[in-house]
């Protein structure tokens, strides 16, 4: 046997899938072939090293995120089944019926926020169905659109009845670099309906980087400071609006400030915004 | 590969086969099964692979997420484990692509759970040691020849998997196995030279 054929064999050899033939011809080689000898131990023990480098535990958490990633993503099928169905309704309907492209996209919107409450927890509190169906929409988008679990994650947890679980999903946000449309939304959406303040909070922090702040989000921040009612949140949006020097939430500012019933340390806060804002 | 090897795949891969047919018609939940079954592996996979937790445990994820996204694509003659692979290396292959490094392990992460055997101090930290050394060499390896001996030496898969993994000859996945241990062993012993001296 020549050299070349020993190294060949070698594969199979660390493997254990060699015969015993095989074995015996190999052990003929080495007993003459000092060179070969030397590479057979060589090899050799560096692959029973390999062995010794021990198996890792994945952390709990990983199971946690394939779970809810694999939840939004029946989710988001069922949705994109219930939305299908529905155009098959509508054009079963539009042979009976004249066109009415405005009423039965109303009544489709109707229908999907029907769906969505009916079938998912959107929260408790003064979350708005219908903001709440578009980025449900988003998320079927998403499915079909992209695969970077991130944003998948983020958006299914700012879903969770628990408030422990959105704050977990605001966070997972940060593992975004450029955050898509639909997570922004979500996150804004948090900001606004989030019945739990510390989820609220949490998402103004979460919004208050470059890559988040862009036109869209800038005047919805705005739109937000005129809404909230925790005065928390209020200040934390104020400073946010600071940072990024919005001129255009210099009139809202102004408004807070006069305001009567507003807490008193958003509005010195809110005065204080608008000597930095020029 | 010959019709009767294949046979015997299928065999081996039923559960795994009928799971994924069964998630191909659209009953995805039945992914959480083979999530069960393969997640640890994975993960083990691109851990030496890449040497981060983190990065791997995101790989690990996006398997998951790229198998449910096609599983359309599953065929029932396919070797299940054969296409998770594939499914696995593209990810892989992605992840380096976008973050255009070549992945170095042994970075920040924590340290290695000692070996589950009880070896006394001394031997212990000399194995720690050559584990250690072992890792650092295995990043000093070109990622395709890494690739081949993690499958074969870390996913205890048969090399005849492997070629079906690959897309080439059995005998070529030994060849690579070869090659890959031969350069393997020569990063080991500099690097330990290195250290001795
Ligand atoms: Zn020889």
């Amino acid at each position: 046997m020549k050299c070349e054929q020993l190294k060949e064999m070698l594969p199979d050899y660390w493997s254990g899938a060699l015969d015993q033939t095989g074995k015996a011809a190999l052990e003929a080689h080495l007993a003459g072939c000092a060179l070969c000898q030397r590479e057979f131990e060589q090899l050799g023990s560096v692959w029973r090293k390999m062995g010794a480098i021990p198996e890792e535990r994945p952390s709990a958490a990983m199971r946690a995120r394939f779970e809810a990633t694999l939840e939004a993503y029946e989710h988001g099928l069922q949705q994109a089944r219930r939305v299908e169905r529905r155009k098959k309704l509508d054009h079963w309907l539009a042979g009976w019926w004249p066109q009415q492209p405005a009423f039965q996209f109303g009544f489709a919107v109707a229908f999907l926020a029907v769906g969505l409450l009916v079938g998912h927890s959107i929260g408790r509190g003064t979350a708005s169905p219908v903001s709440s169906g578009a980025s449900n929409i988003e998320i079927t988008r998403l499915q079909e659109e992209i695969h970077d679990t991130r944003q998948l994650v983020t958006l299914s947890m700012l879903q969770q009845q628990s408030a422990g679980d959105r704050l977990q999903g605001v966070n997972s946000s940060y593992q975004i670099r450029q955050p898509d449309p639909p997570v922004l939304d979500a996150l804004l959406h948090a900001v606004n309906y989030d019945q739990n303040v510390n989820v609220r909070l949490a998402a103004v922090d979460a919004l208050h980087r470059p890559a988040s702040t862009t036109e869209i989000v800038r005047k919805r921040l705005i739109e937000s400071l005129q809404r909230q009612d925790s005065p928390m949140v209020q200040i934390a949006l104020i400073d946010l609006l600071v940072e990024i020097k919005e001129k255009e939430a210099r009139e809202p500012l102004r408004e807070l400030a006069a305001k009567a019933d507003v807490n008193a340390a958003v509005r010195t806060r809110a005065t204080w915004a608008l000597e930095r804002i020029q | 590969m010959d019709g009767q090897d294949e046979a015997e795949n299928l065999v081996d891969n039923r559960p795994d086969d009928q799971e994924m047919l069964a998630v191909r018609e659209g009953d995805v939940g039945k992914m959480g099964t083979l999530f069960e079954r393969h997640h640890r592996m994975l993960f083990n996979f691109f851990l030496r692979l890449t040497g981060s937790r983190a990065i791997s445990e995101d790989l690990v994820q996006d398997v998951f997420f790229r198998m449910l996204k096609y599983r359309h694509t599953y065929q029932p003659e396919n070797n299940f484990m054969a296409w998770m692979y594939r499914v696995a290396r593209n990810a892989h292959l992605d992840h380096a692509r976008k973050f255009k490094l070549e992945l170095v392990p042994d970075t920040d992460e924590q340290p290695w759970e000692p070996a589950s055997h009880d070896p006394s101090p001394h031997q212990k930290l000399e194995q720690e040691q050559e584990v250690a050394l072992l890792r650092r060499a295995l990043g000093k390896l070109p990622v395709e020849k890494r690739e081949v001996l993690v499958l074969s030496r870390f996913q205890n898969l048969k090399y005849e998997e492997i070629a079906e993994i690959m897309g080439c000859e059995v005998g070529a996945v030994k060849v690579r196995v070869y090659r890959a241990t031969k350069e393997l062993s020569e990063i080991y012993f500099e690097l330990a030279g290195e250290k001795a001296s």
